[in-house]
């Protein structure tokens, strides 16, 4: 890009749940920028501009929350931006706040997703406040199963998926889902829900928010100066396609295919599989775990699923995936799209605890939303040019 | 939904209304919840921000956004009115149900200002600067709304003693909304169509795809799709895909028992017909390669203005299954 470097030196998150009563909305996003400050070494006052992401507003239920949060994340005075981009969003907004720094426009900036869906309910929105709502689980159902069809993956492959990030997930302090000693034959008595999916094959409703500071090479190396690796902001891309026309192929879409080509294309990254060390994708049902391998060019066409199968993605294995426990395992919709961009960070810096991935210096965070037709990603690494070019 | 004619002097609008509403929940937090307690006990409480009260009170300095202390102080019951806005036609959504005023009122003992309601009998009777007290609801929530409305004058009126009750951490808020957005003319066309008992979509002249009837545009091509792109539709097709649904309960919610939906490929053409209701086939039935033929309603279900459309979904021709691997999976 020919631009100037974004770092990301503050990653904050709340401990999610189904429901986070305890708190505020405000309470609840100002947990998570408390944390990125924190971690930033910043406060309220070094921040130049606010970006706010969250799921659209029938969620909750509130109009124009990034108004109403104004104060609460200390925008008063300074630029608040909102995107809209459904389920993407956590990734959009931690798009567009790198873009604020890298266009030059500001110098730190704080990215905030949350959603707080004890406050209202998931189905109820996704059908647009009428009945017979077919929720995400339904409206993907059939991807998911074409995928099945095509690929020939065994049966299996969905429940081992819902089972590594369950375990990673215990990993996690921030995670949503704790289920110990979670097993395959456990997940596929879970009722099902949405043929092929089944009730522990999907992601829980939860309450949380995630907050990411990021800012220039100037602020980015005095942090790693000061002992606290930043994760560089290699490549971001977005693309999205339009939710319905004949010939559309919603199991391989040329929205997610353009967009990691554009990313790894920007990251000088030829070979995903080799130069990445991790990914953290956005799977909310089993299955998009080898889908989106797939689309986001991990894996080639058709073996996806052998990756799974052979434990490649698992928090040990030689191509480790959604090593927080994933969407599957906490699910804050507006939220969940800069979790995944946050954790990719949190592995390049090293800070990711219990589940850190050894020797991750490179790593791909995806987001994808609505009728699976809006993708973000971005590629970060701990340090501006770790392929040496 | 419904459907209304509304005459303007130059055009015709054809509108659908549409209602939609939730009951929303609310977690208040430690300061908004001792703030709603307070009200449940014919109170207001503010916080102190440096040298400021601040009321309703806040978790933070609005300005910085630190942190506050949990420093409460008691304001009020009266207050001044700062600015006022006259509602001469309240809609049911108003608090009141007659005309009154909305106005900021800082209460005494405060430096910042309550949104709140001041019932007088007419516009005459309001001014900046005026003094108001709290007419006290006599059944309370914990809700803002406990303060039925400001009144004129010195003294607060209250109802049933101040008796503390549980700490009130939560709020319901009943949200609803209806509105009306005018009707495209292709989707008139396709009411038309499917009134008629005809199946029709659009054709792009350029790509040659064709999309349901009220799409009205072809999203690869950008091209306005109009009367002049109209084709006419087999209403027979295969089912080559398919969804089961668990109803998750929500209000409004119309289903209790798993439902399906499945995508129908329309015969001779290249036409998918997605997430499309099945009549009359239990869900255990629901398989690709399934020969399905439109279901039409019935002369008394079209009288019914509460039904959405006339194509009712579905149903079984009875013939063999198409078994052909290459339609299977299609989804669009
Ligand atoms: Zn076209």
């Amino acid at each position: 890009m020919s631009t100037r470097p974004v770092a990301i030196v503050g990653i904050g998150q709340t401990n999610h749940k189904s429901k986070r009563w305890d708190v505020s909305l405000g309470g609840l996003v100002r947990e998570a920028a408390f944390r990125a400050l924190e971690d930033a070494e910043m406060e309220w006052s070094d921040i130049d501009a606010v970006v706010l992401g969250k799921a659209p507003d029938l969620f909750e239920g509130i109009m124009k929350p990034e108004l109403y949060l104004s104060d609460a994340l200390g925008a008063t005075g300074k630029p608040m931006f909102r995107v809209h981009t459904a389920g993407s969003v956590g990734g959009t907004t931690g798009i567009v706040a790198s873009h604020l720094v890298a266009a030059g426009r500001h110098k730190r900036v704080l990215a905030v997703g949350y959603q707080k869906q004890s406050e209202g309910n998931a189905q109820f929105a996704l059908g647009s406040g009428q009945g017979a709502s077919m929720g995400a689980g339904g409206a993907f159902a059939p991807y998911m199963r074409g995928y099945i069809h095509r690929s020939g993956a065994p049966e299996d492959i969905g429940p081992m998926v819902a089972v590594k990030d369950r375990q990673n997930a215990l990993k996690n302090p921030y995670a949503h889902l704790k289920i110990e000693n979670i097993s395959i034959e456990q997940v596929k008595a879970s009722p099902m829900m949405w043929d092929p999916i089944r009730y522990l094959e999907s992601c829980p409703s939860s309450d949380g928010a995630c907050a990411v500071v990021l800012t220039d090479e100037e602020g980015g190396k005095a942090a790693a100066a000061a002992g606290r690796t930043p994760a560089w902001v290699l490549a971001t891309a977005v693309r999205s396609e339009p939710f319905q026309f004949p010939g559309r192929d919603p199991v391989r879409p040329a929205g997610a295919v353009d967009c990691a080509t554009d990313v790894y294309r920007q990251a000088g990254i030829t070979n995903p599989r080799e130069q990445l060390d991790c990914a953290e994708l956005y799977v909310p049902f089993s299955w998009y775990e080898p889908m989106w391998l797939e689309a986001h060019l991990i894996a080639e066409e058709g073996q996806g699923w052998k990756m799974v199968e052979a434990g490649d993605t698992a928090l040990t294995g030689s191509f480790p995936v959604n090593m927080s426990g994933g969407v599957l395992s906490s699910n804050p919709i507006g939220a969940s799209g800069l979790l995944r961009f946050a954790e990719a960070a949190l592995q390049v810096r090293g800070m990711a605890g219990e589940h850190q991935v050894e020797e991750a210096n490179v790593a791909v965070a995806q987001a994808y939303g609505a009728a699976a037709q809006y993708y973000a990603m971005w590629v970060v690494a701990n340090s501006l040019d770790p392929f040496g070019s | 939904m419904r459907t209304s004619h509304e005459r303007g002097i130059a055009e015709v609008t054809i509108t659908v209304e549409s209602t939609i509403k939730f009951p929303y929940k609310r977690s208040l937090g430690p300061v908004i919840g001792p703030f709603m307690t307070a009200l449940a006990e014919q109170r207001f409480i503010a916080i102190r921000s440096g040298s400021r009260v601040i009321c309703p009170p806040l978790e933070w300095d609005p300005e910085t956004a630190a942190e506050l202390p949990r420093d409460f102080v008691d304001v009020g019951p009266a207050g001044t009115v700062c600015t006022w806005s006259w509602v001469s036609r309240p809609t049911e959504q108003h608090p009141l149900d007659r005309p009154f005023a909305f106005a900021l009122i800082k209460l005494d003992g405060a430096d910042t200002a309550l949104t709140h309601v001041v019932d007088v009998e007419s516009i005459d009777q309001m001014s900046t600067g005026m003094r108001v007290a709290p007419r006290w609801r006599a059944e309370r929530l914990g809700h803002i709304t406990d303060v039925e409305a400001f009144v004129p004058g010195e003294e607060a009126i209250t109802v049933n003693g101040g008796v503390p009750g549980e700490p009130v951490t939560m709020m319901s808020y009943d949200a609803s909304i209806t509105y009306k957005i005018p009707v495209s003319d292709n989707t008139i066309k396709a009411h038309e169509a499917t009134a008629q008992g005809r199946l029709v979509g659009l054709k792009c002249p350029v790509c040659e795809r064709i999309y349901a009837r009220d799409r009205g545009f072809c999203p690869i091509d950008t091209v306005e799709l109009t009367d002049d792109h109209e084709v006419e539709l087999p209403q027979r097709g295969v089912v080559t895909s398919y969804t089961i649904i668990t109803p998750v309960q929500y209000p409004g919610q119309t289903e209790t028992e798993p439902f399906s939906r499945v995508m129908v490929l329309i015969d001779e053409i290249d036409v998918v017909m997605m997430y499309q209701p099945l009549v009359d086939v239990p869900v255990e039935d629901v398989r690709i390669g399934m020969r399905v033929a439109v279901v039409w309603a019935s002369e008394a279900e079209k009288a019914d203005a509460g039904r959405p459309g006339n194509l009712v979904g579905w149903m079984p021709t009875g013939e063999p299954d198409n078994t052909d691997p290459s339609l299977a999976n299609r989804i669009m």
